[in-house]
């Protein structure tokens, strides 16, 4: 279960909405406890995919590598990912699976025709073949 | 003693620890003993080859190891070394290429397209949604020759709603042992009147843009930009970059293939984050050292096979089923019949899709691929330069028995179709090693089928110290049309 405070959870829309109709992605920095995940704090990153940023986003290791330090020098962890899918459902796409990693919770925003419309939280397999739907609270 | 950082879904492995010290000189010691203490984290970070996971970057302090000296980057007391994913994603592939289509935007079928499209209604893959998609997509074709001719049938057929072509030239009869859209009776019409009339007359239930141009740096974005998927059919290097280089900068994927004698290659760029041509070929060959199906010649069939493959992952795209033919390269050998294929991976330097792209903006093509810029005007039109000669002030000097030497660098097989009468046969491949035999101030002429390889022949005779040598402009094509008319053309 991942849980997003309702600080991180506005940022995260704010971002999605604003960077409508292209994808937006970011870092979910918190606390995770068992099974228990808590999402206390959003990181934008830039989306560095070179082409079209409608339908693809691409996080560069060195922002995530800040995102990590940022998340260790407060207390927290990294613990998710996010990025929006405009104009499209909140599914995790073929192209979100293959280049995932197991290691954290993907948040997939729906926004359509610039509104925040639904989202899903992803947990991909160790082989990344398949994603399990995560229970996810807002 | 460098300190390795884990990441939360890596403690559960690390006895909760989230950063470990470990002994090791260099990165690939630390991460052994890392995994040596705890062997169950090994399988996470490595595949059983031993090799890192897909995903994983390993970074020293704030820089990637790929970029220092790998798994032997030292590292010693104070260094950080860090487990790093690469993250990426998207929307996936009906949304990639068809963005306009939502279930209210789907285009309706008529009841006669219905019937005609009923074996792609009947395929579960396909359905009443994936014609839809077909009906919705908008293609642009490269090039309406030997792979422009089945790709603009059978897309047509399939029911790909627009379909854009881009060509200058018109119909020959060198053209149609290959260019099956295009019949006997077309010869002097526009390719592009040619074709459209063929798809139409297979389905008048799609449309067609004829785009009269050559594709150029300044037009490319525009003609593109409209179109879900590019498909390039050319047949030359500086076209093939300016597609691909203007497919990449504007997001679109370009199904490539490529055909030369009994081979053909195909694969799918600047997909999905795939590699594009640059990645697989950042610089083009020198020119002339790869000739051109007119230079060299193509079966005429091979076309059909590479244009059809295309086809396919073209509709595969368009209805977002099956696994496109992207970071693979497909090699087709006819006189084998085998299908070989290799593994492409991006570039992460490369200079238009790499992380750092030093290209931004197209460029000029043709400079970049150091070959004239091809004219829509007939070649004996083509003004004489200087190192140059006319082949009717060649017909003169060989009517007043001048004192030359006349040189045909073409190949055996071609001087058996036509000739210029005491010409001497020396192939370009073997022109380098005949160069001691000629006197450097006699007066040399030299002359192929078009005047590209017989400008190259020029070239090496220069460069060694000759200093009078002529190309013959238009080649045995020109001597055809304005002088000895009962030699063929080829």
């Amino acid at each position: 279960m991942i849980r997003i405070d309702p600080v991180p959870w506005k940022a995260m829309l704010a971002h999605a909405t604003e960077t409508y109709p292209n994808e937006c992605c970011g870092a979910m920095l918190g606390v995770t406890d068992g099974d228990q995940k808590t999402v206390r704090e959003a990181l934008r990153l830039d989306n560095a995919f070179a082409g079209a940023q409608a339908a693809r986003y691409e996080l560069r290791p060195e922002d995530l590598l800040a995102a990590d330090s940022a998340a260790r020098a407060r207390g927290m962890d990294l613990i998710g990912i996010y990025h929006s899918h405009p104009d499209c459902d909140a599914y995790f796409s073929k192209t979100d699976l293959e280049n995932s990693c197991p290691w954290y919770s993907f948040v997939v925003l729906s926004v359509q025709k610039r509104e925040f419309h639904h989202a899903n939280s992803w947990l991909p397999n160790f082989d990344r073949t398949e994603a399990a739907r995560e229970e996810l609270q807002y | 003693m460098p300190k390795i950082l884990i990441p939360t879904p890596l403690r559960q492995f690390t006895a909760k620890e989230n950063a470990v010290t470990v002994p090791g000189g260099t990165v690939g010691e630390a991460l052994d003993a890392l995994t040596g203490r705890f062997p169950d984290l090994r399988k996470q970070i490595f595949t059983d080859e031993g090799k890192l996971r897909s995903f994983i970057n390993v970074y020293l302090n704030d820089e990637d190891i790929r970029y220092l000296g790998k798994a032997a980057t030292p590292a010693a007391e104070g260094d950080t070394i860090s487990l790093v994913p690469s993250i990426a994603g998207g929307a996936t592939l009906a949304e990639t290429v068809a963005p306009a289509l939502s279930k209210d935007a789907a285009p309706a079928l008529s009841n006669e397209e219905i019937l005609r499209y009923s074996r792609h209604l009947i395929i579960p893959e396909v359905g009443m949604e994936g014609q839809q998609k077909l009906k919705a997509a908008k293609v642009l074709l490269v090039g309406a020759g030997g792979l422009g001719a089945p790709l603009g049938l059978y897309l047509a057929a399939a029911g790909v709603g627009r379909i854009g072509l881009v060509d200058f030239d018109v119909v020959d009869f060198t053209n149609l042992q290959r260019q099956v859209i295009h019949s006997t009776k077309d010869v002097g019409r526009k390719k592009l009147d040619s074709a459209a009339e063929k798809m139409l007359a297979i389905n008048p239930h799609i449309s067609i843009d004829r785009h009269e141009v050559a594709l150029t740096s300044e037009n490319a974005l525009e003609i593109l930009k409209d179109y879900d998927i590019v498909v390039d059919g050319t047949d030359n290097f500086p076209t093939r970059y300016l597609v691909n280089d203007a497919c990449v900068l504007l997001g679109k994927p370009n199904v490539y293939g490529s055909i030369f004698r009994f081979e053909g290659q195909a694969t799918v760029f600047a997909y999905q984050g795939g590699p594009c041509y640059r990645c697989l070929y950042p610089e083009p060959p020198p020119p002339g050292l790869v000739p051109s199906c007119a230079e060299g010649g193509v079966l005429g069939i091979l076309p059909g096979t590479i244009g059809l493959i295309q086809a396919t992952e073209t509709v595969k795209l368009i209805l977002g089923i099956g696994e496109p033919l992207v970071g693979r390269l497909l090699l087709y050998d006819a006189l084998g019949m085998r299908f070989r294929e290799l593994k492409l991976r991006k570039n992460p330097e490369c200079p238009v899709c790499g992380a750092h792209p030093t290209i931004t903006r197209l460029i000029d093509y043709h400079q970049f691929c150091g070959v004239p810029r091809q004219e829509a005007a007939p070649a004996q039109e083509a003004k004489v330069n200087d190192g140059e000669i006319d082949v009717t002030e060649l017909k003169q000097k060989l009517d007043r028995g001048d004192q030359f030497v006349l040189l045909d660098v073409r190949e055996p097989h071609e001087y058996k179709i036509a000739s210029i009468p005491g010409a001497k046969l020396i192939p370009l491949g073997e022109f380098s090693k005949h160069v001691g035999e000629f006197d450097k101030d006699a007066d040399i002429v030299i002359h192929c089928k078009s005047g590209g390889r017989s400008a190259r022949a020029c070239g090496i005779l220069r460069q060694a110290g000759f200093a009078h040598v002529r190309n013959v402009v238009g080649g045995i094509t020109a001597w055809s049309d304005k002088v000895d008319p009962s030699v063929p053309k080829y």
